[in-house]
């Protein structure tokens, strides 16, 4: 093997390396959100909208 | 993929089909999605002083609505039944209620305000923003009832469409907000001061806890904060605890107890002091600071008679902190 030949190997393997890691780097790390997308569907029990006129019980 | 929420300072790393602390805020194929958009768990017409807010709009009927969920696990919770409650619980069930409905229920009830409160408004975000967006764009107010832990820059943003808030300040300590909240008091005092500087009409409460935040000095160090960095003028309310939740060991607090911490808070200078949650001679009204004259009488949430004008003392003129129209 000619030098010219195991440095355009060494380049060829060390930039594959580098994608590699970069790709893992970016599964691992975790995507950041402030603002979140809705749901189409509500996950729990819905209800009619009955008289709303009364006080809260809750507090606040 | 994990997904990152950096809506409040738990800063929650959420793994797939999981949720936040919250409960709210859901990985659903790598993107955080919420799931109580447009579904508040309750909708009812109060009076505004039950928010509590005093200087905004006084005597006026508030639409106030919550969905289920909270960033904070607080072991006094008043409303824990909703705020630490799963969206799919059995025994608690929502409407639907996107945010134009809101609107339209809003006008049609003659409300001239809209509250985001009973649990926090910060877990439902998106939803606040877009009605409060929504319900300014006709002509009503918004106000939020929240414990104000939120990250600085979604805080800002949701602001810009915020007219009144009345912001729980729960301690003094960060040890009172690590032990009893599973929080930390730096963020929320940040979201304070950012309310103020804001331009919000800002009130602030407090909930004095008995054995826990009840001491002459830890009301002073409270006080002393609020006057250093919110004013003198700035609203301040001490809530009396009613034991539930985790706290049920707890006595409810006395009305001695609070009117101790009202008498702190005003030899410490600050202008405005109501007590809550009980009933008192005249810890719910509100008094000229200069003159001492009664501008606001009250009995609970009752305005007996109000003699502002214009938002100034009818004695000696003197402009009162608040939005009075």
């Amino acid at each position: 093997m000619t030098r010219r030949k195991f440095i355009r190997k060494l380049i060829k393997a060390g930039s594959v390396i580098a994608f590699g890691a970069s790709w893992l780097i970016s599964k691992a790390s975790p995507r950041k959100f402030i603002w979140a997308v809705r749901v189409k569907k509500y996950p729990g029990h819905l209800k009619p909208l009955r008289d709303i006129s009364k006080q809260g019980k809750w507090s606040g | 993929m994990k997904v990152q929420c950096e809506l409040c300072p738990k800063m929650c790393l959420i793994g797939p089909g999981q949720s936040g602390e919250c409960r709210v805020r859901i990985n659903i194929d790598g993107v955080l999605r919420t799931v109580v958009y447009g579904y508040p768990c309750s909708i009812n017409i109060d009076p505004i002083e039950k928010k509590p807010l005093f200087h905004f709009l006084p005597g006026t009927p508030i639409l106030s609505i919550a969905t289920v969920g909270c960033n904070l696990h607080c072991e006094n919770c008043q409303n824990w039944e909703i705020s630490q409650a799963n969206p799919e619980d059995e025994n608690i069930s929502a409407y639907f209620c996107p945010p134009e409905r809101l609107v339209l229920l809003t006008k049609s009830n003659n409300c001239p305000s809209l509250a985001y409160t009973y649990t926090d408004p910060i877990v439902y975000y998106e939803y606040t923003y877009d009605a409060a967006n929504l319900a300014r764009s006709a002509g009503i107010r918004n106000v939020l009832v929240t414990a104000g832990y939120i990250n600085e820059e979604p805080w800002r943003k949701l602001l810009k469409y915020v007219d009144a808030v009345t912001l729980d300040l729960k301690g003094i300590t960060e040890e009172f907000y690590r032990d009893v909240c599973s929080a930390t008091l730096k963020p929320v005092q940040n979201a304070l001061v950012v309310a103020k500087g804001s331009g919000v009409e800002l009130e602030v409460s407090n909930l004095v806890i008995p054995t826990l935040n009840d001491k002459p000095e830890q009301i002073g160090e409270l006080v002393r904060w609020v006057r250093a960095n919110l004013g003198r003028d700035t609203p301040l309310h001490f809530l009396g605890f009613i034991p539930r939740y985790k706290m049920r060991h707890l006595p409810p607090t006395s009305l001695q107890t609070l009117e101790m911490a009202r008498n702190v808070a005003m030899e410490e200078g600050m202008e405005f002091v109501y007590i809550g949650n009980v009933r008192s001679r005249d810890g719910q009204n509100t008094y000229c600071p200069d003159c001492k004259n009664l501008l606001i009488e009250r009995s609970g949430f009752t305005i007996l008679q109000n003699r502002l004008k214009e938002g100034r003392c009818p004695g000696c003129s003197k402009e009162i902190y608040g939005v009075w129209k």
